[in-house]
């Protein structure tokens, strides 16, 4: 008998993943380039593993297969370059990954609906969307989206589902106010019963009406229970299915699909006119009543989540709803709360310190095996145990590294000082610097006894000897050198 | 009954030193129950045999209430009695009841609470119901609740009693609901929205501040709001506080959240278990009738506990029957399932009784079927009569053989004759004995609104077909159906189709309850988040440019006015023009009639460019049509707008640009369309408008029609538009040939006064014009200049169509003449004034200098150096119209559309040979208008610079300018120029009153042969000065410099010239 054939082929056309990689150009300066080359968002590093690493890896924990790698065309022989490379390809044997490249810059991005009105000839089956910055954790395995996706598609009509999860309140100290640029949390109405989105609140509605939000009657008449959350962030990851993009096709002006396309996705589900329009094309299911019938007889499922059942004991009859529509086009909803694992998306400066402190928190440092890095660490170096040191790097005599990651192949030197750094590969540390809380790009020089404290540097950055910056952004560009010095001069007075 | 539990609680309360409060608001301040209630208040319609005031003490007293007041209002003698006589006053049960009786003023529940602070009755915790309650809820639990978060929360001055049912529920109000926005964790009440029934709510308003606090909240819409609320003792004070709480949920609790200073908060208990209920209007006595049938109201049932103190017994299926073998029975009567047949009621043989409550005493005949109704005490239903779904009151007397169908509400001691036929939802009431109603008058004012419409009913009752519905020998009258006269002045909850929501039987399938089900709503919500980026941007663009915000509201395409402000509007141009009637008629003088509109608008309460409107329509509208005769057209219009013009001024804000617009929308919704241009040429000769004014309008996306829908209306729009188009382009046109042919035109001008020798000239330079024309087009065929050939007089008469309207039919040897004496005839009433301003002229000359400094011109070369291109011609139109610039591209090139639109005869190869020229002239308008500003701004000889700057813009245009050549002669001739024209070159705005008589005074005083010639060469360089301006760019070397001196004149005669054309085309068109 053979064993290994069997479960391959269960999963293998189920579903394709569409994994979008940007620019994060609100990682930058790290995203910025180093020099000629592109620091491709993807790549970057999280506790010394490209971000890639993380979706990649948890879709194949669920089993699919086929993979739609869209990244931008100048990041593509790099993101080539890694999905050959040994390391992920040893990694992920089991996904078949086709890299396709979108024409765009920097500063002419191309929204997501439109990579996908554009690909969309290449997806011919349900399709799960999944950003290269979603960082899951164990707790949250992408199998529990796509159950939920394959029992609602099945018997109730659903067209998609999507994951929130809870943001826990950022630590205000650990970084300074101007990293946080990124997104707040959207408001989400949903059913928290049958697990529904049912409303997304959308910058243009805020533009509209920055005083109240506007929710349907009808969406209340049809979950008069429902929830709305604060608190909660789009993971950005969206099972589909393969009508949604007909309709997708059908609105040319939609441009983000997190912003504009999901939110009015959830509109057919309660509004009967768009129902009635987008209905037929959404949904050509017609054995829903057998297979819902199925399911009500099933032991294992338990309720339906769209009838709205009192659970107090004493209470008069309701009355009778008419069953309605077969089809409910719901667009389902996985709510992950914080308690649960901690969980970001890496597309944020603020989020992307965090999320590698979240790393070093559960890993220990030891020691390196092999006797080549070893060999490269100073016995005299102190390196707490929730850091990390990537291979080949050269610490040197009487270095401090706290709740830090060190990435491949720096050289730092003696008397330095790191505390809650992110340090990426090729970094030159020269002696009796002191670094705190900073990112520094690949590539970048820190003089002898310069001191940063909450920087960013893009890659390839020089910091000279000595020189003194705290809450900066340093970016790498002709007319900079003058310009520091000034900065440094008020920074130090300001000091002062 | 005192329930046993409320003993432990008791303990709790006087351990706290307290009694418990309990506060009945015993009028339900409707008239819902009509006419069941007319004769007694609501709170003792009796449910299910009880008294619904019975049903709230036995609620109150199993909370462990110890202290009552009933505040009551209507009929309070009766409610006292009913407490006198209950056993809830018997001193055994330790029950304090107080009825306080309340003003007739007090209208609402705020009123009520007002009235209980300032007795001061209330001394700590209280609870508050309404008097119509039924529930078993455990109240004690909620104060305790309610006391502990006081404990802690010094600001939670409130906790509502909720119960979670489900969108749809029988005891749920479709026609009163609301949404509640509660804290998960907490049920604190965050928001509070209040649903109406119908019309349909489309969105509920969540306000984003919230969230700030509250993370994660719950919405909820699935809640019953009991009416039980455990208040503080703030809350009255709050009340009292303020004035305008009416309602204690849309006012109060709305008030209390959205307040930013009461930094109170108000609570929601979810009861979890139990029954609560309010009898709020007739649907809900159906459902909690049947409720308490069904026992959900457990221990609140008939057969145990059941308030009135009678006794029933419970037989399987839910029917209860009287204790005590007082009930008859015939054996062949069926009694179905959920039925309560009171004491001493007799049911006779075959009488089918289902889902139907039976008072005590009552007669029920044979054969008499009962689905669903309700029975007060002492009726009689006659044999073979068929009810469903009715309240019949106590006392009723139902004919034999009636029938009654759903809805029906029988008020007490109605006779029904014989095979009386109520149709679904009558309601019928005893008619009143004479002497009864006077009395009734005088002793219950408060039911003042009830008698009218009591009255009202009575009124109608035309014996015949009302008789067809009560039968012989009733003593009934039928209340009206359908909504009420008054409806608008009622409050949306009580308006008569959200009613429909909330009466017995009523189905009301064909109202359309949710919002997306109606067609017009979700195809603007589909729109609006589809498509809507255009308009949107559309809207924006016009709220922008747009002085009055209320400009939306005059463009039908855009709907945003809501039906009753177009009530009020109708109304309130009714009442301005019945006003502007009275003044006309009685030649009021302005100022009289503005103060009059000011007072009416004042009344009115409406926007002051609704008083534009109506104004300039009661204008418009009485402008006599003249038909076949142009010229007395013009001069009814001059005739109007010259009495009553002024009047639009004065109405309280000067906006002509408003005002052409308006006139704009007005024309294209009458019949006097056709006029608008002469309108408006009529209100520029008075100074209503000037050209700037128009000019803006022009450049408006409203005067376009801009976001209207392709309607007749918005044609007619652009129709207009059209107008303003070709008036502008005669502005430009003018404006540009000022200076060539400045000695030309003050040739023109002076020519009434020069007499026979200027006519003569004049005579010539009409042909000289002519032959530099034909110059000109020979050199500029391409530009087509067919149609400026058309234009001369001996043109083939079909040619001169296209080009020159006013001269269709003409004989080209004797051009315009006819036409020209008609059109003297026409201004006869403007050239008079004309002639008085030419009098007294050189008051703004004098006050212009500098550019007097220029106006030797007259004679062209002192002034300036011999090659200064005529060019400045365009820099000066730019700097007259240097807002409407930018579009002038736009209007010429759709001047061609307009003139082939207007005159069907013309041909459209006609209409495209006008174009090139439109085109190439537009060039040059572009170059200017940066510099237009500062040209005006500074003083004449600046601008004379600047137009020489200019000249390379103009000299773009290919042809020479012969006609300024051709006029100079003419011009040296002329002995006097009056002065004050020349001023109108520099501030052409500021000056063009002045200026524009002048030239008029010749037709009118000489009128004969001899001036023809020379009005139709006006007329024809007017309309050809679009070719001329062209031409006049090339001469640029050969030609003296010129002043423009005529620009007012130009800009009257291009009006002129606009009228005659419209003229022609009805003309032609006939």
């Amino acid at each position: 008998m053979d064993f290994e054939e069997t479960p391959s082929k269960i999963t293998t056309k189920e579903f394709l993943a569409v994994v979008l990689a940007g620019f994060g150009n609100e990682l930058a300066p790290l995203t910025s380039n180093n020099g000629d080359e592109p620091c491709p968002k993807a790549l970057l590093p999280i506790v010394n593993k490209p971000m890639l690493d993380y979706p990649l890896a948890w879709l194949e924990a669920s089993g699919i297969r086929d993979v739609l790698l869209i990244c931008p065309a100048p990041h593509r022989a790099s993101v080539l370059h890694y999905i050959n490379s040994d390391s992920s390809a040893s990694s992920f044997p089991s996904l078949r990954i086709d890299l396709q490249a979108f024409d765009e810059s920097e500063n002419l991005t191309v929204g997501t609906c439109q990579l996908l009105r554009h690909f969309a000839h290449r997806i011919d089956q349900d399709f799960i969307i999944v950003p290269c910055d979603f960082i899951p954790p164990p707790s949250l395995p992408l199998s529990r989206v796509l159950n939920k996706f394959r029992t609602e598609a099945t018997y109730d009509g659903a067209i998609a589902t999507t994951l929130f999860f809870e943001q826990p309140k950022p630590d205000k100290t650990s970084t300074p106010e101007e990293w946080r640029s990124g997104p707040a949390s959207t408001s989400v109405v949903w059913d928290e019963k049958s697990g529904t989105l049912l409303h997304v609140d959308t910058p243009d509605e805020i533009d509209d009406d920055p005083e109240e939000m506007a929710l349907n009657m009808s969406l209340l008449r049809r979950y008069p229970r429902s929830k709305l959350s604060a608190n909660l962030q789009d993971a950005h990851v969206y099972v589909c299915r393969r009508t949604v993009l007909d309709v997708l096709k059908e609105k040319p002006r939609f441009d983000s699909i997190r912003e504009e396309f999901i939110p009015w996705l959830c509109t057919p589900q309660y509004n009967s006119r768009k129902r009635s329009k987008y209905g037929h094309i959404l949904n050509p299911l017609h054995n829903l009543p057998s297979q819902r019938l199925a399911l009500e007889h099933c032991t294992l499922h338990t309720g339906l989540p769209s009838a709205y059942e009192p659970q107090s004991a004493l209470s008069s009859p309701m009355d009778e709803v008419a069953p309605t529509e077969t089809s409910s086009l719901r667009v389902g909803v996985v709510v992950h709360r914080a308690s649960a694992g901690y969980t970001a998306r890496a597309n944020t400066l603020q989020t992307y310190l965090e999320l590698n402190r979240h790393f070093l928190s559960q890993t220990t440092y030891a020691l390196p095996i092999d006797s080549e890095s070893r060999s490269l660490i100073d016995p005299k170096a102190q390196i707490t145990s929730d850091s990390m040191v990537g291979h080949t790097t050269k610490v040197g005599e009487r270095t401090n590294i706290k709740k830090s990651v060190i990435g491949k192949h720096c050289v730092i030197g003696k008397y330095v000082r790191i505390v809650g750094c992110v340090i990426l590969d090729h970094c030159v540390i020269s002696d009796g610097a002191k670094l705190d809380g900073c990112i520094l790009g690949t590539n970048t020089t820190v003089g002898v006894k310069s001191e940063l404290s909450k920087c960013i540097t893009q890659a390839g950055y020089e910091v000279g000897d000595g020189e003194n910056y705290k809450n900066e952004r340093l970016d790498v560009s002709d007319w900079a050198a003058p310009q520091h010095d000034d900065d440094t001069s008020t920074e130090e007075s300001d000091e002062e | 009954m005192p329930p046993k539990s409320s003993s432990s609680k008791e303990k709790d309360l006087t351990d706290e030193d307290e009694v418990l409060q309990a506060v009945i608001l015993a009028d339900s301040f409707n008239k819902r129950f009509k006419p069941l209630t007319s004769g007694k208040p609501r709170c003792l319609l009796p449910v299910c045999n009880a008294t619904l005031l019975d049903w709230t003490f036995e609620s109150l007293a199993l909370a462990g209430v110890q202290e009552i007041f009933v505040v009551c209002r209507s009929y309070p003698e009766l409610v006292k009695a009913a407490i006198r006589d209950s056993k809830w006053s018997k001193p055994s049960l330790g029950l304090k009841i107080v009825s306080i009786i309340t003003s007739k003023e007090t209208f609402t529940p705020g009123d009520a609470m007002r009235d209980i602070y300032t007795r001061g009755i209330i001394t700590s915790d209280f609870v508050l119901v309404m008097g119509d309650l039924v529930s078993n809820i455990r109240i004690d639990e909620v104060v305790r609740v309610h006391k502990e978060r006081r404990r802690t929360n010094k600001d939670a001055i409130m906790t509502m009693v909720v119960k979670p049912s489900g969108v749809v529920h029988r005891t749920r109000s479709k026609g009163e609901s609301a949404i509640f926005v509660l804290d998960a964790e907490t049920s604190e009440c965050l928001h509070y929205e209040h649903v109406t029934g119908y019309p349909p709510k489309k969105h509920a308003k969540i306000p984003r501040e919230i969230l700030a606090e509250h993370p994660e909240i719950e919405i909820r819409n699935d809640l019953i709001d009991c009416g039980i609320d455990v208040c503080s003792v703030e809350v009255p004070s709050l009340f009292q506080d303020n004035f305008d709480y009416g309602d204690i949920r849309r006012d109060f609790v709305h008030g209390v959240l959205t307040s930013d200073l009461l930094m109170k908060s108000i609570h929601c208990y979810v009861a979890r278990e139990g029954y609560a209920a309010r009898v709020a209007d007739t649907r809900s006595y159906d459902s909690v009738s049947k409720d308490i049938l069904a026992r959900w109201t457990f221990p609140l049932v008939p057969d145990d506990n059941h308030p009135g103190g009678h006794s029933y017994e419970h037989i399987r299926g839910n029917k209860y029957l009287a204790k005590g073998n007082s009930v008859v029975l015939s054996r062949t009567c069926k009694v179905g399932s959920n039925c309560l047949i009171g004491a001493g009621t007799h049911i006779a043989d075959n009488a089918n009784i289902q889902a139907s409550v039976i008072g005590q005493r009552c007669t029920i005949e044979a054969n008499v079927t009962l689905r669903n109704v309700y029975v007060f005490d002492d009726a009689h239903i006659g044999a073979g009569s068929v009810i469903e779904y009715s309240i019949v009151g106590s006392n009723v007397k139902v004919g034999e053989g009636s029938t009654v169908a759903r809805g029906c509400l029988i008020g007490d001691d109605v006779i029904l004759g014989k095979n009386a036929k109520l149709g679904e939802f009558e309601r019928v009431s005893r008619r009143r004995d004479e002497g009864e109603a006077d009395e009734s008058d005088k002793e219950d004012e408060d039911e003042q609104s009830e008698d009218s419409e009591l009255e009202e009913a009575e009124a109608r009752q035309d014996s015949e077909s009302i008789t067809a519905i009560i039968g012989e020998g009733s003593n009934a009258i039928v209340w009206p159906k359908g909504p009420r006269a008054d409806e608008e002045d009622l409050d949306e909850v009580e308006r008569y189709n959200n009613q429909r929501l909330m009466r017995i039987g009523d189905p009301a399938s064909d109202l359309p309850l949710e919002y997306e089900g109606t067609e017009s709503d979700s195809d603007a919500s589909e729109r609006e988040s589809d498509e809507s980026d255009l308009e949107m941007h559309a809207l924006s663009r016009i709220s922008s440019a747009t002085s009055t915000s209320a400009i939306s509201t005059s463009t039908p395409g855009l709907n945003i006015h809501t039906l009753h402000d177009a009530a009020a509007y109708s109304e309130f141009q009714a009442e301005v023009t019945q006003s502007l009637d009275r003044a006309f008629a009685e030649g009021h003088s302005v100022d009289n009639a503005a103060v009059e509109l000011k007072t009416l608008r004042m009344a009115s309460n409406v926007p002051l460019r609704k008083v534009r409107e109506a104004v300039v329509a009661s204008i418009v509208e009485r402008i006599e049509v003249v038909e076949g005769d142009a010229a007395a057209q013009r001069r009814e219009i001059s005739k109007m707008v010259g009495r009553w013009g002024p009047l639009i001024d004065k109405i309280g804000g000067v906006d002509p640009v408003e005002t052409i617009e308006v006139l704009q929308y007005h024309c294209a919704k009458s019949a006097r369309l056709p006029l608008f241009g002469q309108i408006l040429a009529a209100l520029y000769q008075d100074d209503i408008v000037e050209e700037d004014d128009i000019r803006a309008w022009h450049a408006r996306p409203e005067a376009k029609g801009e976001g209207l829908k392709d309607t007749s209306f918005a044609e007619n729009v652009k129709r207009c538009w059209l107008v303003g188009t070709k008036m502008i382009e005669q502005f430009n046109e003018q404006e540009s040939s000022e200076e060539e042919s400045g000695e030309e035109d003050s040739d023109e001008e002076e020519q009434p006064s020069k007499k026979p020798a200027a006519a003569t000239a004049q005579a010539a330079v009409g042909k000289k014009e002519e032959s530099s024309e034909e110059e000109s087009s020979s050199g500029d065929d391409e530009s087509g200049e067919d149609d400026s050939q058309d234009s001369e007089d001996d043109a083939p008469a079909t040619k001169a169509a296209t080009a020159a309207p006013s001269q269709p039919s003409k004989p080209a040897s004797t051009p315009a003449s006819t036409k020209e004496s008609e059109e003297e005839e026409s201004e006869g009433s403007e050239e008079e004034e004309s002639e008085d301003d030419a009098l007294a002229p050189s008051q703004p000359a004098a006050s212009k200098p500098s550019a007097s400094s220029t106006t030797p011109a007259v004679s062209a070369a002192p002034s300036a150096p011999p090659p200064v291109p005529a060019a400045h011609a365009p820099a000066l139109v730019s700097s007259t119209a240097a807002p409407a610039q930018p579009s002038t591209q736009d209007e010429e090139s759709s001047e061609e559309e307009s003139e082939s639109e207007a005159s069907d005869k013309e041909p459209a190869q006609t209409a495209q040979s006008q174009a090139p020229p439109a085109v190439a002239s537009s060039k040059q308008p572009v170059t200017a208008p940066s510099k237009a500003e500062s040209e005006e701004s500074e003083g004449s000889e600046d601008s004379e610079e600047e137009e020489e700057s200019e000249d390379d813009a103009a000299s773009r245009a290919t042809e020479p300018v012969p006609q300024a050549q051709v006029s100079t002669p003419k011009a040296s001739t002329e002995t006097a120029r009056p002065p004050a024209t020349i001023t109108t070159q520099t501030e052409s705005v500021a000056t063009i009153p002045a200026a524009v008589p002048r030239p008029r005074p010749g037709p009118d005083v000489v009128g004969g042969q001899p001036l023809r010639p020379q009005q139709a060469a006006w007329r024809r360089h007017s309309i050809h000065f679009g070719d001329k301006v062209l031409k006049s760019g090339t001469t640029t070397g050969e030609k003296a410099r010129r002043v423009v001196t005529t620009a007012g004149r130009q800009m009257k005669k291009g009006i002129l010239t606009i009228l005659r054309r419209n003229e022609r085309e009805k003309q032609s068109t006939r």
